[in-house]
């Protein structure tokens, strides 16, 4: 056989995607009023301040909380702060 | 994405429901990074990139927040094990048919609207027959088997720390690797055996790409290792020519490709990508032309002399050199004349004098602030020395010290608002809250410290330094270099 007409077994160069556990979403509530709804703003400020502005004028019956960082990584609730979360916005993602 | 869907998925795992802002164009990249924390079907909505922020969250505010009641879809209720199918023998066929697969595009789409190669960098390969694949895991002592795990501690990333022993995670898709899969990505790249070990060491790395910013991924070697395998530490190093060096460059962008899963337009988001990835950079020190007591960067970075290392690096920032005319610098060295002696006021007075001073501080005007990387031919560095500096790290105190301009002018700049977080935290140097500081308080533009910057030594002749933007200890990086030897 011509080294031309030769078939060759060629290996796979992408890399191992692990199995994943997937999970649903969280359930989603009722209403927001006399919620806890906690804004975690990452970076943006263009938008996060108008975001958190607007989320405070407009819907006042909301106990909104916000975490503050200018860089991409969000600053986490702790375990007890998650306990009396009832939602979480997170922006903006980049 | 910086943790942000990690923390998304623990959230919504825990029972409270999210919502993502995101911008448009990195839907896919969110989707990839919510597949990969366990939570594919997160909520997400797009913020606008030129709309006035008052404006923009008009449009999307009620439907964001609509978001956190409308009751789950039946999608979104499902749970499982996602278990993509991963086929050791990607192709079969002759070579010629091989190398037409492995050219195979797919359509981004905008911003990006054009065909991009799935498996290469759209150059055509060497095709990873098996064969050559067995001949390839002859350049190392590790099993094909094995996965590519950390070799030392490497400090932290983000909000973990990496330790020996850990599975390398490839950047952005998280993917692993082992030991055979490197060594294909190796074949492609035109590596030899030989070549093994450092591709390898930059495996290590998990080859990051960085996301939407100017990232420049390069890679220099140090040690015996890079003279044993024939790299290029002298004239043109950082050009094309030397088989070595360009294989060994290539074998990064092609890891990138295929281990990180990073694909323009979709999760590899550098807005106009760089010229110094397109084919990929790795060149050598020349330790043998280093001025007397200076390092190489094995010992700098806590290795032995004869250890053979390769630091990785991921610089976000312009790259600038060539600032002598011909002769311009020779003129001021040897004899005092020409421009560079008129700006250091030694008209006629030979040398050595401090080139450093012609660049300083100017090098950080109208550039990011931080670090450089100075690359510098031997004849500059032996001038630094002989006019008393005795080791890198005096060049880099001085140079560091020349950084050093008001805050009123540092406020100015633009990464800062980033990099001191909005202005939140501590200056270093004094400690104090950066809010609390005057307008004329000095500031060192060139990074916290001043091994912030580096400096490597190269062969060549003519004189140059070419200055890279970035740090060797950079805010979010690990410790960037990572030894050949380990992977022998």
């Amino acid at each position: 056989m011509a080294e031309k007409d030769q078939i060759y077994r060629c290996l796979n160069p992408v890399g191992i995607e692990l199995p994943v556990k997937t999970s649903p979403l969280a359930p989603r509530l009722d209403t927001l009023d006399g919620k806890t709804v906690h804004f975690s703003i990452t970076g943006e400020p263009d938008i996060t301040i108008a975001l958190d502005k607007r989320l405070k004028a407009d819907y006042p019956n909301v106990n909104w909380t916000t975490k503050k960082s200018y860089t991409p990584m969000p600053v986490q609730l702790s375990e007890e702060e998650m306990k009396t979360t009832d939602a979480v916005i997170l922006g903006v993602c980049w | 994405m910086w943790g942000q869907l990690p923390y998304i998925a623990k959230l919504e795992k825990a029972g409270i429901p999210t919502v993502l802002i995101d911008l448009e164009d990195q839907h896919e990249m969110v989707k990839q990074e919510a597949l990969a924390a366990g939570v594919p079907n997160i909520r997400y909505i797009p913020a606008s990139r030129t709309i006035p922020g008052p404006e923009d969250v008009e449009e999307w505010i009620a439907p964001m927040l609509e978001m956190l009641t409308r009751p789950l879809t039946e999608k979104e209720k499902e749970s499982g094990m996602y278990t993509p199918a991963q086929d050791r023998i990607l192709f079969e066929g002759t070579l010629d048919e091989a190398q037409e697969f492995y050219q195979q595009t797919r359509i981004v789409p905008e911003p990006l609207n054009a065909p991009i190669s799935v498996y290469t960098d759209g150059l055509p390969i060497i095709i990873p027959t098996e064969e050559r694949v067995k001949e390839m895991l002859k350049g190392t002592s590790h099993k094909p088997e094995e996965l590519i795990t950390y070799q030392s501690d490497r400090g932290g990333r983000f909000d973990r720390s990496l330790n020996k022993g850990d599975v390398v995670r490839f950047q952005p898709r998280l993917f692993t690797a082992t030991v055979e899969k490197v060594a294909v990505n190796a074949v492609m790249a035109g590596c030899k055996p030989e070549h093994l070990p450092a591709v390898l060491a930059i495996a290590e790395s998990g080859v990051q790409t960085g996301t939407t910013v100017f990232n420049n991924q390069w890679m220099c070697l140090s040690g015996p290792y890079a003279k044993e395998v024939g790299m290029n530490a002298g004239l043109g190093m950082l050009g094309p020519g030397n088989p070595a060096g360009m294989a060994i460059g290539r074998a990064y962008q092609l890891m990138a490709i295929n281990l990180g899963g990073a694909i323009p337009g979709i999760n590899r988001m550098s807005s106009i990508g760089s010229p110094i990835n397109r084919v990929g950079l790795a060149f050598a020190e020349c330790a043998d032309k280093l001025p007397p007591g200076w390092k190489g960067l094995n010992e700098e970075f806590g290795f032995k002399k004869d250890d053979s290392v390769i630091l990785v690096m991921g610089t976000e920032g312009g790259l600038n050199g060539a600032q002598f005319s011909p002769g311009g610098y020779r003129a001021l060295q040897k004899s005092g004349h020409g421009g560079m002696a008129r700006k250091l006021g030694v008209k006629g007075i030979p040398g050595p004098h401090n080139w450093l001073d012609w660049i300083l501080p100017d090098i950080w005007v109208g550039e990011r602030e931080g670090g450089r990387i100075f690359i510098m031919v031997h004849e500059m560095a032996k001038h630094l020395y002989d006019i008393g500096y005795k080791s890198k790290g005096e060049v880099l105190e001085y140079i560091w010290k020349k950084s050093f301009e008001p805050l009123k002018k540092y406020r100015d700049r633009s990464w800062v608002d980033l990099t001191t977080n909005g202005w939140l935290g501590n200056e270093p140097q004094s400690g104090k809250p950066w809010k609390e500081l005057p307008d004329d308080y000095m500031v060192p533009a060139g990074g916290d410290k001043p091994d912030s910057s580096c400096i490597i030594v190269c062969g060549s002749d003519e004189e140059i330094c070419f200055e890279i933007t970035g740090s060797v200890r950079g805010m979010w990086g690990s410790q960037p270099v990572y030894s050949i030897d380990a992977w022998r």
